[in-house]
């Protein structure tokens, strides 16, 4: 496809996106098709796509460079998991990606106290330790409280039952929030697996396939004082709106990967594709179909970056900005599958490496994992009329 | 809510013409007043360079400038950014800076209004149809040329001072020039015929045909320049275009935000019923979108850099979403969004204008889709169902026989 990436960068050294979009393309992509089919987690390719020194460092670009991490800028940051997405074609394997280096960093680098952060993030840049949570407390409390939490005599006791855990198979902790019994509030912890009372059952969602996934217990979990996150029932301002807009931005930067691998697939199916005689890149409609796809991927991918740069700006992210990436990016995706599926020869559809079938399948999940429809407008018109 | 705005509501800077935005529609005139509070603005000379008496404004600046007065008035907006932004562009990229100063003095201080004749009256963006030529006059043309054609549905040819006129060149023997050419023409003159054309919206914004019998131009106003360098030129246009549209949404949906707030309805305002929160939402997400492809279009064209397949597409994108953000504001508005007069109907009308302006949207995806490596447009007549089996109805279910007693 002649069309660039960002138009009048051609010819430039190549991006951060395009360098991890290499990589993956060369240490994951072989091996996607089998490993969805398969439903299977490869920890020896997350080792590979961690690496620092021998890959592309994505266990942890956001943690700073005295902790052993990549220092690197949020939009830099949105730039390499968009590479993955583009690369690996793996809507999966991205998505365990962005909820390690991402969701389950940041809350640490940003409310950790001195021990934590340097007891955590240094082992979870390396990809030594896997952090994990649940992609249902990335909507703030939208849901009802699954996890309770009560104090003790030698710290607090955590109870409850948490699905859809990104990573917990594998994982050496979990952020968890937890809801707070007498008193009221939301406390945000960070607890071990070793922690006597936690257990973790694998879990097999039909989307996604390619992340490991898990249901997590606690049952009379005993944690100490200093697993506390942040302030102690201050949640609901600290790490839950954060957390939110991690997921909204970041696990939506694999997708416009994702959604320019679809669109250069497509102009060369159009291309391949005969129908009534002649190519289907010959057909007006299936032109302005690939028009369309093209367009989508230069919209989300502003909305995107604007969301990510104001991580980087030393303000406040904007609530909104990021829940319309989402919102618009989910939108986008749909859009692109289908004019992907529309273009593609059968034997595409049926075959191939099956992206058109993975993506079609996991945008449903990321149109609704972490907030869909229902999550996203409310918080996107609340500021439009300030109310909420 | 704990809210921080990032400034994409940027406030009109205009509120005078603002205020008279609903009278410019009725009235189908620009008022002289909204001509001098542009001038004073310094709003004309923003797109330009200071070597020839622009003030230079960075990409995201000119942008911001645009929407500030397409929010205020979409009619006046186009007007003025055609001559200013787009007319005085050709004639700096195609003209010369010293033979024609008198021509951007006059444009960016005001002083002449600018109108792009491409358009005919059957031609539209297929340049081949075009008619219109331009021929060296006769002996007793004292050198010049003469310009013959009919452009139509041209902005602002009924006020217009002078015409960017795309033609055809006449050529004599031995000429291996291109076959177009830029005429800047002179309508303040005998053998120029204007007329308006009534139409859906950007009412109060000049729109007719000029006529052109005979009319006399300088052989220094008229530019030869090959098609396809003329059509990166035309992308000024697209941008202008895309930058109405945003701001046309941008206004529906600040009307909507106010009239959810304000109207109650079956015991609660507007605003907290999730329906119109969901309508509200996806055009904020949708107008982000594109007013951040519109900035990073203008810093890359500031930049010297062509983004022509970027604009094309913002322009597609910017222009059918605000189609669809001012028909939700109708619908926020209920009966009063289409009465005559409201805001939001106006807009409405507006909206549509911007998707045919300056190509229309099916156009410039073909454009995109060449861009993407599919190679030009090729079409075929379509006499090919018909042998595919695909052409005729099926028999039905009582077979042959009966399909023949029905008949």
């Amino acid at each position: 496809m002649v069309f660039p990436h960002s138009p009048g960068e051609l010819g430039a050294e190549p991006t951060p996106d395009e360098q991890v979009r290499e990589f993956a393309d060369r240490v994951a992509r072989p091996t996607t098709a089998d490993r969805d089919r398969a439903r299977r987690w490869d920890p020896a390719l997350f080792a590979e796509l961690a690496g620092a020194r021998t890959g592309p460092g994505l266990a942890g670009p956001l943690v700073p460079r005295h902790l052993g991490g990549g220092g690197l800028s949020a939009v830099r940051t949105c730039a390499l998991l968009q590479g993955l997405g583009e690369g690996a074609r793996d809507p999966g394997l991205a998505l365990a990606t962005a909820v390690h280096a991402v969701l389950a960093t940041v809350p640490l680098r940003v409310f950790g106290t001195a021990r934590q952060q340097q007891r955590y993030l240094p082992r979870m840049a390396s990809g030594q330790w896997r952090g994990a949570l649940s992609l249902h407390q990335t909507q703030g409390a939208a849901l009802a409280p699954a996890v309770t939490v009560r104090s003790a005599a030698d710290g607090r006791v955590l109870n409850g039952e948490l699905e859809l855990v990104a990573g917990a198979p594998e994982a050496h902790h979990f952020l968890i929030v937890a809801d707070e019994l007498g008193g009221g509030g939301r406390t945000a912890f960070v607890v071990d697996r070793a922690t006597a009372g936690v257990r973790v059952t694998q879990t097999r969602p039909e989307a996604m396939r390619t992340c490991s996934w898990g249901r997590l217990t606690l049952d009379d979990c005993h944690v100490p004082d200093d697993a506390v996150l942040g302030t102690p029932r201050g949640a609901a301002t600290e790490v839950e709106p954060l957390l939110a807009a991690l997921n909204w931005v970041f696990c939506s930067a694999p997708w416009l990967g994702v959604m320019r691998a679809l669109t250069r697939d497509a102009v060369d199916h159009a291309r391949e594709h005969r129908l009534f005689g002649r190519p289907l890149s010959h057909a007006q409609s299936a032109r302005l179909t690939l028009a369309d796809m093209a367009t989508r991927c230069e919209l989300a991918a502003v909305l995107l970056h604007r969301a990510a740069e104001q991580f980087d700006s030393g303000g406040r992210p904007s609530q909104r900005d990021a829940a319309s990436a989402r919102l618009f990016t989910a939108r986008a995706a749909r859009t692109v599958i289908e004019g992907a599926a529309g273009l593609a020869p059968a034997g595409v559809l049926t075959g191939g490496d099956g992206l058109i079938e993975r993506a079609h399948r996991d945008a449903l999940f990321l149109a609704t994992a972490g907030g869909g429809d229902e999550v996203l407008r409310p918080v996107i018109a609340a500021s439009e009329l300030e109310l909420g | 809510m704990n809210v921080q705005r990032h400034g994409t509501d940027a406030a009109p800077s205009f509120p005078g013409i603002a205020g008279r935005a609903a009278d410019t529609d009725a009235a189908a005139r620009i008022p002289a007043q909204n001509w001098k509070e542009i001038t004073d603005s310094g709003y004309l000379r923003l797109f330009h360079p200071r070597k020839i008496g622009g003030t230079g404004a960075d990409g995201p600046a000119q942008v911001a400038a645009m929407e500030a007065l397409a929010r205020a008035c979409p009619s006046t907006y186009w007007s003025a950014t055609v001559s200013a932004l787009l007319c005085a562009n050709l004639i700096s990229t195609y003209g010369d800076h010293d033979t024609h100063a008198r021509l951007l003095d006059g444009l960016l201080s005001g002083r002449l209004l600018a109108a792009f004749a491409v358009v005919e009256t059957s031609a539209g963006s297929d340049a081949g149809t075009y008619r219109t030529t331009v021929r060296r006059a006769g002996p007793s043309g004292g050198g010049g040329f003469v310009v013959n054609g009919e452009k139509s549905r041209i902005t602002n040819a009924p006020d217009a001072d002078l015409a960017v006129t795309l033609a055809r060149r006449e050529k004599g023997p031995g000429d291996d020039g291109p076959d177009w050419c830029l005429a800047f023409v002179d309508l303040r003159q005998p053998g120029v015929h204007r007329y308006e054309i009534p139409r859906m919206g950007l009412r109060g914004m000049p729109w007719g045909g000029l006529v052109l019998t005979d009319v006399q131009v300088a052989e220094t106003d008229v530019v030869p320049v090959p098609l396809d360098e003329l059509s990166e030129g035309m992308t000024w246009g697209w941008l202008l275009v895309s930058v109405a549209a945003v701001a046309i949404a941008e206004s529906a949906l600040a009307a909507s935000v106010r009239h959810a707030r304000d109207r109650v309805s079956f015991g609660r305002p507007l605003a907290h019923m999730e329906g119109v929160q969901a309508q509200i939402a996806e055009s904020r997400a949708q107008i982000d979108a594109a007013r951040l492809l519109a900035r990073r279009a203008a810093v890359e064209r500031a930049a010297g850099r062509s983004a022509r397949t970027l604009i094309a597409m913002l322009k597609i994108y910017a222009t059918e979403m605000a189609v669809e953000v001012t028909a939700r504001a109708v619908q926020i508005h209920g009966a009063g969004g289409v009465t005559e007069g409201h805001e939001v109907a106006r807009l409405y009308r507006d909206a549509q204008m911007n998707v045919i302006g300056a190509f229309a949207s099916n156009r410039l995806r073909e454009q995109v889709a060449e861009a993407m490596g599919l190679g030009p447009a090729v079409y075929r007549a379509f006499d090919w169902l018909r042998p595919s089996g695909l052409g005729q109805d099926p028999v039905g279910l009582g077979g042959l026989s009966q399909q023949a007693e029905a008949a």
